[in-house]
């Protein structure tokens, strides 16, 4: 079996008044960037510190490379987890935080002071072991957390929404070198987030929870363009929602009615009928001019209003089945065409357009 | 009211003008307020330095100053703290309870702390609201259930150090659990799960990480206690014995009942500055073993606050 | 994570000895208020089973409280002592509280703490302090006559209420000063911003958005000063020489160790605890309906 293999079967939590963990089954192959993203209270830290340890499930089962780990103690597992606010020790200076792990397993002191050298040369912080963790910033305590981590050399890393605390440029420079980390050293990352825009690009695939149980897993362009319910796709970036009345569905087309147009759109293998909701992202909203020629897919529709966005422009448009649509057009520096007020076509390309069931599971958020 | 604003630059502000607007100034201090809180400071703590200056009288009065001696302190033969036997084992058997009150009820209420904190089943409710109770008890049912309890019922107890070392351990508990527990509230469970996530088994995460965290804590409690313990009164008195076992406050008591000479300030004294050092060196351990985790002035606050109770 | 019984384990020494040596003590009070006294010695005789339980002491000491018993003069004068003694700790100590906490600026910690000394100076010599004072020959008569106010000497020792009752205020000032303090200290100042920008005056800040958060703190602070004030009976002791001015707990006292009777004592000491449980329900229901009505803003 590969390394740092997860496998979630039927995990259940649940606490004296809520349900956190709603069973759930998940398989994360090892070596791989996961995330589970999803809103505050969709079950996704719970689940993480029932792998980590720290609570112990109701029921099912925590497969780390083939054996239930569920109800061995933390101190016994082989995964290690950088917390939301370090947790690092602060009696302790920076050596010592990193070598705690290390001291625990007896390792002989030569040797913890070779990992700790080479873990702190992994992170960029070297020359900074005798420093106290009140004299680090925010940046330099993430980075010696995940040093404290990685030098037990865990078969899985479990990240609680770690860049949580940052400020948003620094979020940015240590997403991406902590993607570039976990594709140096090979091992399983396990990362919760509820910042969408995160998982999307570091992940490799990503899980989207919701109340206690998973909408979606896949890679991030498959959830993000193939959402799979009305959640994953109000969860992940802007989406256009419209009531639909299902004609025909099939696995290679659908049809749809919206208010007496008839709109052509991607195959679905639900077998869904009567009442639904279509979905389609607002870059791949296409806008005419009035009175261009009309073809499938096209409603009038009016200019309500433009947002400027810098890379590029928000265009609202009325469209005439009466609902708002979002148009997204980019900046090429050649000027927008198109005015507050004024008429426009309305083009909803067929393989851009998503059917989906229109009522969400029982106990979701809306 | 005139603001900067109005004003013609190179004027100056009349007299009146500036009272005025001393007076008036609506975010600033309030002058009475000012007034009051050094009034109420200075009445507060000038009667004590009165009486502490007294102590170094050079006559046997405490009311008309003469000149300063120690005679009081150790030049006296006969009365001065030295050499009156009463007033020299008042303060031993102050210093006695107070140090057996320390190393009895920090570890018990320590460990107390702990188990309140973290205890989640059946009975840490009972066992909560029974920690509470003996800091709102008025310290005289406390002095006669305790008496009552030595003489009828534990009578193999009777008054005396024993009886009063119990008694002082008995209310100092809670000092110690709610001192603590502030403590461990503010640590929260984070240290103890990396610990464990890094490999320690609870007994390591217990000792090698939560408690020298706790450490401020239960030195500052130490000095509590020991504060606690030499200003008792009503316990001690209940549970003396009269002669050796009575204390300082006791002393001072019976003596301001009756004709004291400036001995009784010197002895009040000497136990104020013990309990002083005391306190500050307990205040001063809290503020450098946190220190790296202090926000910006607010230290003397979390040490007064930490046993706030509401 | 931990064993389940570990943590109550911890409990347990600490538990144990609060059963053995702080509710097993109140049951002895119990036993022997409800109990019997010996004839011939006049001994205490405590009774154990609550089913022989004798409430004749209790009412015998209700009897004394009530209009025309014996100590109906001392419960009056204990509730006014305690009442007036409030009022004047309140009076004095919200401003102080008040200052410390909102306007103290850079002088905030060295006033606070000058607050908080007093509450490491030993109780008696706070009290010693003062009864030298108030000596004949002390500074306060001696300043009195000095500003002409007084023409001789004053005896202030003597059997004087208004000198219990400041020393009562000197003694428990301190603390109702604290928990004011920090229920002040923690009022946004943002909340009063908001106010004054809403067209509040300063005064009408204070008495619609101050006033109402600080109300846990007030009425924390009265449990803390008036529960002990109630038993206090070394403070009269001190500070007067008469009995003119004693209390509910210079009678304890007196039944204790002036005299044979510790059943009486024990009956009194009933009493009072009940009176104050009584009190102390009223103090949380009104905390209660405080925090309720100011809701998460004053979670105080």
């Amino acid at each position: 079996m590969a390394r740092g293999e997860i496998e979630l079967s039927k995990l259940r939590k649940e606490f004296a008044d809520v349900t956190a963990v709603d069973g759930i089954d998940l398989h994360v192959p090892g070596g791989e960037f996961f995330s589970l993203l999803g809103p505050s209270g969709c079950g996704k830290t719970t689940t993480l510190r029932m792998i980590a340890g720290f609570e112990q499930p109701t029921s099912g089962q925590i497969l780390l490379d083939g054996s239930d780990v569920a109800y061995t103690p933390p101190h016994h597992r082989n995964v290690n987890t950088v917390f939301q606010n370090y947790a690092l020790f602060p009696h302790l200076n920076v050596f010592d935080n990193i070598a705690f792990g290390l001291r625990r397993a007896k390792r002989p002191k030569k040797e913890i002071r070779e990992r700790v050298g080479q873990a702190l040369e992994l992170v960029q912080l070297s020359g900074y072991e005798r420093r106290k963790s009140s004299q680090l910033s925010g940046g330099q305590q993430q980075r010696v957390a995940l040093a404290r981590a990685l030098v037990l050399n865990p078969a899985v890393l479990l990240l609680d929404e770690p860049l949580g605390a940052l400020d948003a440029k620094l979020r940015k420079v240590l997403q991406i070198e902590l993607k570039a980390l976990q594709q140096e050293i090979g091992i399983t990352f396990l990362y919760v987030t509820h910042d969408q825009e995160e998982a999307l690009t570091m992940s490799d695939r990503l899980a989207v929870m919701n109340g206690g149980h998973v909408e979606q897993v896949g890679a991030p362009q498959d959830v993000y363009e193939d959402p799979e319910t009305l959640f994953v796709a109000d969860f992940l970036g802007v989406s256009n929602l419209m009531d639909a009345h299902v004609v025909s569905s099939g696995p290679s087309a659908c049809k749809v009615a919206v208010d007496g147009y008839e709109l052509e759109t991607r195959g679905t293998d639900l077998d869904l009928r009567g009442a639904a909701r279509i979905v389609i992202r607002p870059e791949r909203v296409g806008l005419e001019e009035h009175g261009a020629p009309s073809g499938p897919n096209r409603i009038p529709g009016m200019v309500e209003r433009l947002v400027y966005v810098g890379s590029a422009v928000q265009v609202i448009v009325r469209a005439a089945t009466g609902e708002s649509l979002q148009a997204l057009v980019q900046n090429t520096g050649q000027g927008i065409p198109w005015e507050q007020g004024t008429p426009v076509q309305v083009h909803l390309p067929s393989d851009a357009v998503r059917v989906l069931p229109a009522e969400k599971r029982a106990g979701e958020s809306e | 009211m005139t603001t900067v604003a109005e004003r013609q630059p190179g004027t100056r502000f009349s007299a009146a003008a500036r009272v005025r607007g001393w007076l008036r100034n609506t975010w600033g201090k309030p002058r009475f307020l000012v007034l009051i809180t050094w009034a109420y400071i200075l009445w507060s703590i000038v009667p004590v330095l009165i009486a502490v200056q007294f102590s170094f009288n050079a006559t046997r009065s405490r009311t008309v100053w003469d000149s300063f001696s120690t005679r009081w302190y150790w030049g006296d033969s006969v009365d001065s703290v030295w050499h009156d036997p009463t007033l020299r084992h008042a303060l031993v058997q102050t210093f006695k309870l107070a140090g057996a009150d320390v190393l009895i009820a920090v570890p018990i209420g320590v460990m107390l702390a702990l188990g309140l904190a973290r205890w989640r089943g059946r009975g840490s409710g009972a066992s909560n609201f029974i920690m509470l109770f003996p800091l709102v008890t008025p310290e005289i049912v406390m002095g006669v259930s305790l008496l009552l309890v030595f003489t009828e019922l534990f009578t193999f107890i009777h008054t005396g150090t024993t009886a009063q070392i119990l008694g002082h351990v008995t209310f100092s508990i809670s000092f110690v659990v709610v001192i603590v527990r502030g403590r461990l509230f503010s640590i929260g469970r984070q240290y103890e799960e990396a610990a464990a996530d890094l490999g320690a088994s609870p007994f390591v995460a217990l000792t090698r990480v939560l408690l020298p965290l706790l450490t401020p804590a239960i030195v500052a409690s130490a000095a509590v206690v020991f504060a606690i313990s030499a200003d008792d009164f009503v316990i001690s008195q209940w549970l003396s014995k009269g002669g050796e076992t009575d204390t300082v406050p006791i002393r001072i008591y019976s003596a301001t009942r009756a004709a004291p000479l400036p001995s009784v300030n010197a002895i009040a004294t000497i136990m104020l500055v013990s309990t002083l050092l005391i306190v500050s060196a307990g205040f001063l351990a809290w503020r450098m073993l946190t220190s790296g985790e202090r926000r910006t002035g607010r230290s003397a606050e979390d040490f007064g606050s930490a046993f706030n109770l509401s | 994570m931990y064993r389940r019984w570990l943590w109550p384990s911890f409990s347990f020494p600490g538990v144990l000895w609060l059963i053995v040596l702080f509710v097993v003590p109140f049951y002895a009070v119990l036993g022997v208020a409800l109990g019997t006294v010996d004839p011939i010695l006049f001994q205490p005789v405590p009774v154990w089973n609550p089913l022989e339980w004798n409430v004749g002491w209790i009412q015998e000491v209700l009897n004394r409280l009530a209009p025309g018993g014996i100590w109906f003069d001392v419960g009056i004068r204990t509730i006014v002592y305690v009442t007036v003694s409030l009022a004047l700790c309140l009076l004095i100590g919200y401003p102080v509280a008040y200052y410390t906490a909102r306007h103290a600026g850079r002088w905030k910690g060295v006033i606070l703490i000058l607050i908080i000394l007093p509450l490491w100076i030993s109780y008696m010599m706070r009290m010693l302090a003062w009864v030298n004072l108030l000596q004949a020959d002390g500074y306060v008569n001696r300043f009195l006559m000095f500003t002409h106010v007084l023409s001789q000497p004053r005896d202030w020792l003597g059997g004087n209420s208004s000198t219990v009752i400041l020393a009562l205020v000197y003694g428990y000032i301190p603390y109702l000063i604290l928990p004011l303090f920090a229920s002040l200290d923690r009022i946004d100042r943002s909340h009063l911003e908001a106010a004054r920008d809403l067209g509040a005056s300063p005064f009408s800040a204070f008495r619609n958005v101050t006033l109402p958060l600080s109300k846990t703190g007030i009425l924390g602070g009265a449990v803390l000063i008036t529960l002990p004030m109630f038993g206090d009976y070394y403070t009269p002791n001190i500070v007067s020489t008469s009995p003119t001015t004693s209390m509910v707990g210079n009678q304890i006292d007196l039944y204790f160790h002036g005299g044979p009777q510790p059943t009486i004592g024990a009956a009194l000491t009933i009493v009072l605890a009940a009176f104050l449980t009584l009190l102390m329900a009223y103090y949380m229901w009104s905390i209660h309906r405080a925090q309720r009505d100011v809701g998460a803003v004053g979670a105080l």
